[in-house]
């Protein structure tokens, strides 16, 4: 099958809708599928082979906040020429409604269109003009995918109709098999429990993690805290006064020590406060074998099935935090019973099974494409010609 | 404004018009277009899910009671009721509901006939069990994922034709007015790393 797909955002800055792409891009060119990406990078970007530039980015204000976005005549022109050359099978699109290629490509795709809807809040103008009327193009997409029940929920609010649930994809093997590293090991005088986030970002929760520090110091006085991520975590520090030794500031890690670290620690904790609509490392943590410890939200609810798979406290509460996660390490033995639980939960984010879902979608659509879809002009004068 | 100028804004005022209600029209088309063949990706999707389920009732690893129910449950679906398309002699609607009738009682067959996670894991053990049960996961996944796109479809039909601009200007010309497809889809089998 021809694939192609389409990313709004541009590669110079990767975050989670790049990666999953570049994943999915991976695991169709392995089923043997052809694939090409297209996607707004700049020119130094390293960028793998199947990618398409349409050039670099701008940011632009849009919707409140700075976004790296590509238009303008040159991208539309490259658009339609990757979609002339690609003659693809089905082009399928990320974030269809970000006003950059992907809906430029929507616009002129002549091929079925599959959208992907990753982001939980799209409270946008663009979203307000849902209806079908005033907002073009949304009547050219044959299947919407939902990435969570939360983002297909803000579908169906703010849209009308409805987009299958299909998960982000997780290479669970490659945490499943990954080398546990003996620093980050945590023992029964001193367990471990990590910390994975931009550290700066209030929405990622460090805070709530260092406020209930000082009562999981109390009962676990050799306890280590591995904080890794992005930004200045001085304020966690000052929460701690005397015991911030107990923090281990990490910095930046890479994918390698991400699936080390996750594999030898006790417990992962994602104390997030909101706007998230998966929670990928919740996955990659239980998939490593750690021990997940996560805010209530409704996403991380499905993730870890309702606390099946893990420990969920009340978001933002430092006090439920702290007795959840000595609650957890006073009994080794249910966390062992939710961590086997969680490996086998974890099959369903397998890129082997989302793939499999989305090669379904593709042939959905793609089955009975209407055999010449000529203009509704060139129809309705060649009735005329019939009678 | 001399009589000349007037009448050139006139003309210009009612070309826009014509070119945005034309705007209308096309998408209006483009979507039934889009129904149509997501119509005839459904009821090729019921048929290959019939098909799987009569190949389980057929390979003898279902009890003999549930091999029947679900053999005639699937032979009613696939070949006694009314196609999707290709089928002009009767009311679409009562097609729809006769075809979507049949098909949910073959989901209620072998939701009787397949049982629990338990009672699959022993289905699935017998030779040849494990890939008939994936084949009608699949199929009946895929009907979940037509029924839905197809749906999808048809709401969108309906949400813009309810507009008044398209009524009074009859944009949709001839096309019938859609309906969704109803049916009971929920059917959970388990398959490979999911199986206990």
């Amino acid at each position: 099958m021809r694939i192609g797909l389409v990313c709004p955002y541009s590669f110079d800055a990767p975050g989670g809708v790049q990666f999953h792409i570049r994943d999915l891009a991976g695991k169709f060119l392995e089923l043997g599928h052809e694939v090409s990406v297209l996607a707004p990078a700049d020119e130094d970007t390293p960028v793998p082979d199947y990618l398409v530039s349409v050039g670099g980015a701008l940011p632009v204000r849009y919707n409140g906040s700075v976004a790296r976005l590509s238009f303008g005549p040159v991208v539309a022109a490259k658009t339609r020429s990757w979609l002339t050359g690609g003659n693809f099978d089905v082009v399928h699109i990320h974030e269809p409604l970000a006003p950059s290629v992907g809906l430029i490509a929507l616009m002129q795709s002549e091929a079925p269109v599959v959208a992907t809807f990753h982001s939980a809040q799209l409270r946008s103008r663009a979203m307000q003009l849902g209806y079908p009327l005033a907002r073009p193009g949304l009547e050219r997409i044959s299947a919407r995918i939902a990435v969570s029940e939360d983002a297909r929920r803000t579908i169906v609010e703010h849209m009308g109709g409805d987009a299958v649930v299909i998960p982000n994809g997780v290479y669970t093997q490659v945490f499943a098999t990954a080398e546990p590293a003996d620093r980050w090991r945590g023992t029964p005088q001193a367990p471990t429990i990590a910390f994975l986030g931009r550290l700066d970002e209030p929405r990622k929760g460090l805070a709530v993690l260092a406020a209930a520090a000082p009562a999981i110091l109390d009962a676990h006085p050799g306890a280590r805290f591995l904080i890794a991520g992005k930004g200045d975590m001085s304020e966690a520090r000052e929460l701690l006064g005397d015991r911030a030794g107990a923090l281990e500031e990490l910095g930046p890690i890479t994918d390698e020590e991400k699936a080390s670290m996750l594999a030898a620690t006790d417990l992962y904790v994602a104390p997030q406060l909101g706007g998230e609509s998966f929670g990928i490392v919740l996955v990659e943590a239980m998939s490593a074998g750690a021990s997940v410890v996560a805010s209530d939200l409704p996403a991380f609810r499905r993730v870890l099935d309702d606390g099946g798979s893990g420990f969920l406290f009340t978001t933002g509460d430092p006090d439920s935090l702290a007795s959840t996660v000595i609650g957890a390490l006073a009994d080794p033995a249910e966390m062992q019973r939710r961590r086997a639980y969680a490996r086998t939960a974890v099959g369903r984010f397998d890129w082997d099974r989302v793939a499999a879902r989305i090669l379904d979608v593709y042939a959905m659509v793609t089955e009975h494409e209407t055999a010449e879809p000529r203009s509704l002009l060139g129809r309705l004068f060649r009735r005329g010609e019939e009678r | 404004m001399s009589g000349a100028e007037i009448t050139l804004v006139v003309i210009a005022a009612v070309a826009l018009a014509g070119f945005l209600l034309w705007r209308i029209a096309q998408r209006l088309d483009r979507l039934h277009q889009r129904e149509l063949s997501s119509r005839a990706t459904l009821d090729a999707q019921l048929v290959r899910r019939a098909e799987a389920a009569a190949a389980l009732a057929e390979s003898g690893i279902l009890d003999a009671a549930s091999a029947l129910i679900v053999g005639d449950a699937a032979w009613r679906a696939a070949v006694e009721a009314r196609r999707l398309v290709g089928d002009d002699t009767g009311d679409p609607a009562s097609t729809d509901d006769a075809r979507g009738q049949a098909e949910s009682e073959l989901t209620q067959a072998l939701r009787a006939a397949l049982g629990g996670a338990q009672d699959q894991a022993h289905l699935a053990a017998e030779p040849g069990g494990e890939e008939l049960l994936e084949r009608l996961a699949q199929a009946n996944y895929r009907v979940q994922l037509a029924r839905r796109f197809h749906n999808d479809a048809v709401v969108q039909i309906i949400g813009m034709r309810d507009t008044t601009l398209v009524r009074t200007f009859h944009l949709a010309g001839r096309a019938k007015l859609p309906q969704t497809f109803e049916m009971d889809d929920a059917l959970t089998v388990q398959v490979g790393s999911a199986r206990p």
